[in-house]
């Protein structure tokens, strides 16, 4: 039992990696049952009709993005098929590159135009004070898109002067832009519609702003991904990545019973010997 | 020694693989290939720590870094600063005159940077008074109504003979227990003290969530790169 105490960590990190790589190689696939607070982020963007905008902030790097790009794949192809024109934002230094990328990627697949059926406006720095800078004037908050062009000569952007202005207000955020900053100077002071989209680790600490109403949904990490890729039907990495998650869950929760029943037998046989 | 022939094997083992991959066409000869390739390189090389601490993890630490920091500055300096600062009063646009009002934040933000001087670092403190006093006069009222008031709302709802109502019975005692729990006015003998205990059980449940989401975070991150590795690298998903 001491030995199996004392094993190498390294012979763990390697059953960790084939939990993950099997999976992936054999390709298999579990069925996914997305849960309430993910549904209810998906009926937030069914209630909006064509033409209906969203403000999409994006609030993570690239040390988060495994979790947060498939989830901004999904939530973006959900709103461009159903006609919704979405206004991107960074609040983050770090997001600009991953958020053009994923929605030049998206708008490619539905042909649409920029300026007219989205806009990404680019990083501004300023954290909380840019959400209410936005809520007074966005304009003012934001000038000119990622590009230079002014947000007045955009047709999405010309009309939009407060956040008052968005029907559905997303944050895919890997900080405390959520709790910190959105919630208490956007959604509450503004009073539109907030639903988020954070990484597993942030979870957690949402859950009762589901409870007071404050976000109307939210997706926690790859999970939340892979059940809102369930629900717009369009398999992508988060559902390939389930099945190797459930995996590495089924390893790790095997060492934690292994461990444990080993420190325990450890721990009498010691005390048995002491005696 | 034998780590060093081994980190060297595992280098020429790299270059191998990447010139198969490229030699037989799995792998584009151009930037995109050379892309994934130098990303295929950086993810090994931070892996490689698992095994031990070694100079190709230090390579790709300092290599990150360095690249974050750039971006990050090139992010601020040209959209921000320069963008809608300095071009404002060197290039206001036709028919428009230089905003000077900007100029009020700019000295704030320039003092903050006296900090670096002991001599001149006393005048950072009016920039830093300014900060944090509009920062309190913003954050307290908003966190209050947002983390107290809004909060206290779900928590005291009516309860019910049913399945939401069992939630809200347990989401009080929650509360409550933890309250005390953390209440180190009373001793935590008696009542006191068995409500408290009752308050670290649900913190025990509460820190359980949280390492549970934890490692599922840790391993989504994995899974991110062993697919980049597995799929856009090597092309064997």
């Amino acid at each position: 039992m001491h030995k199996l105490l004392a094993i190498d960590r390294r012979i763990i990190f390697a059953l960790v990696f084939l939990s993950v790589a099997g999976p992936l190689l054999a390709g298999i696939s579990l069925p996914i049952t997305p849960t309430d607070e993910v549904k209810a982020a998906y009926d937030q963007f069914e209630k909006l009709d064509a033409g209906d905008i969203v403000l999409v902030s994006f609030s993570y790097g690239a040390s988060t993005a495994p979790e947060m790009l498939p989830m901004s794949r999904a939530i973006l192809h959900h709103a461009f098929r159903r006609d919704l024109k979405v206004v991107a934002i960074c609040l983050w230094p770090e997001a600009p590159g991953l958020a053009q990328q994923v929605l030049e990627e998206i708008a490619a697949e539905f042909d649409l135009e920029y300026g007219v059926d989205y806009a990404f406006m680019g990083y501004k720095p300023g954290n909380f004070s840019v959400i209410l800078n936005m809520g007074q004037d966005f304009r003012s908050a934001f000038p000119q898109d990622q590009w230079g062009a002014a947000t007045g000569d955009l047709d999405l952007t010309r009309g939009l002067r407060s956040l008052r202005d968005f029907d559905l207000v997303l944050d895919l955020a890997a900080g405390d832009s959520i709790e910190f900053w959105w919630i208490p100077y956007g959604q509450e002071k503004y009073g539109f519609t907030f639903v988020a989209g954070c990484t597993a680790v942030m979870a957690p600490d949402l859950y009762p702003f589901l409870d007071s109403g404050q976000l109307g949904g939210l997706l926690g990490g790859l999970a939340g991904a892979a059940e809102y890729e369930t629900l717009i039907d369009r398999r992508g990495s988060a559902s390939t990545g389930m099945s190797a998650q459930s995996m590495a869950h089924l390893v790790i929760t095997l060492f934690v019973i292994i461990g444990n029943i080993a420190y325990f037998v450890a721990r009498r046989t010691s005390s048995e010997q002491g005696n | 020694m034998r780590d060093t022939y081994v980190f060297l094997g595992l280098i020429l083992l790299f270059a191998a693989v990447n010139i198969g991959l490229m030699a037989s066409g799995i792998l584009a000869v151009d930037w995109t290939g050379l892309g994934i390739i130098v990303a295929a390189g950086m993810t090994l090389a931070l892996y490689s720590f698992l095994y031990k601490d070694n100079p190709l993890f230090k390579f790709a630490e300092h290599v990150f870094v360095g690249v974050a920091a750039a971006y990050v500055f090139g992010q601020t300096w040209y959209p921000t600063i320069y963008g809608e600062l300095i071009a404002e009063w060197t290039d206001p646009g036709e028919g428009e005159t230089p905003n000077w009002w900007l100029l009020a934040p700019t000295v704030l933000g320039l003092l903050m940077l006296t900090r670096f001087s002991l001599r001149f670092g006393w005048l950072s403190r009016y920039a830093f008074a300014f900060f944090v006093g509009l920062a309190a006069g913003w954050t307290i009222p908003r966190y209050i109504s947002s983390f107290i008031l809004a909060q206290i709302e779900p928590t005291l709802q009516p309860l019910t003979w049913s399945l939401e109502g069992l939630n809200l019975l347990v989401v009080l005692v929650g509360v409550v227990g933890v309250l005390v729990y953390f209440f180190f006015s009373v001793e935590h003998t008696g009542t006191a003290g068995h409500v408290s205990k009752v308050g670290i059980w649900f913190l025990m449940v509460s820190f359980g969530a949280s390492f549970g989401y934890t490692i599922m975070a840790r391993v989504s991150l994995l899974i991110g790169r062993v697919t980049f590795l597995l799929d856009d690298w090597l092309h064997l998903m």
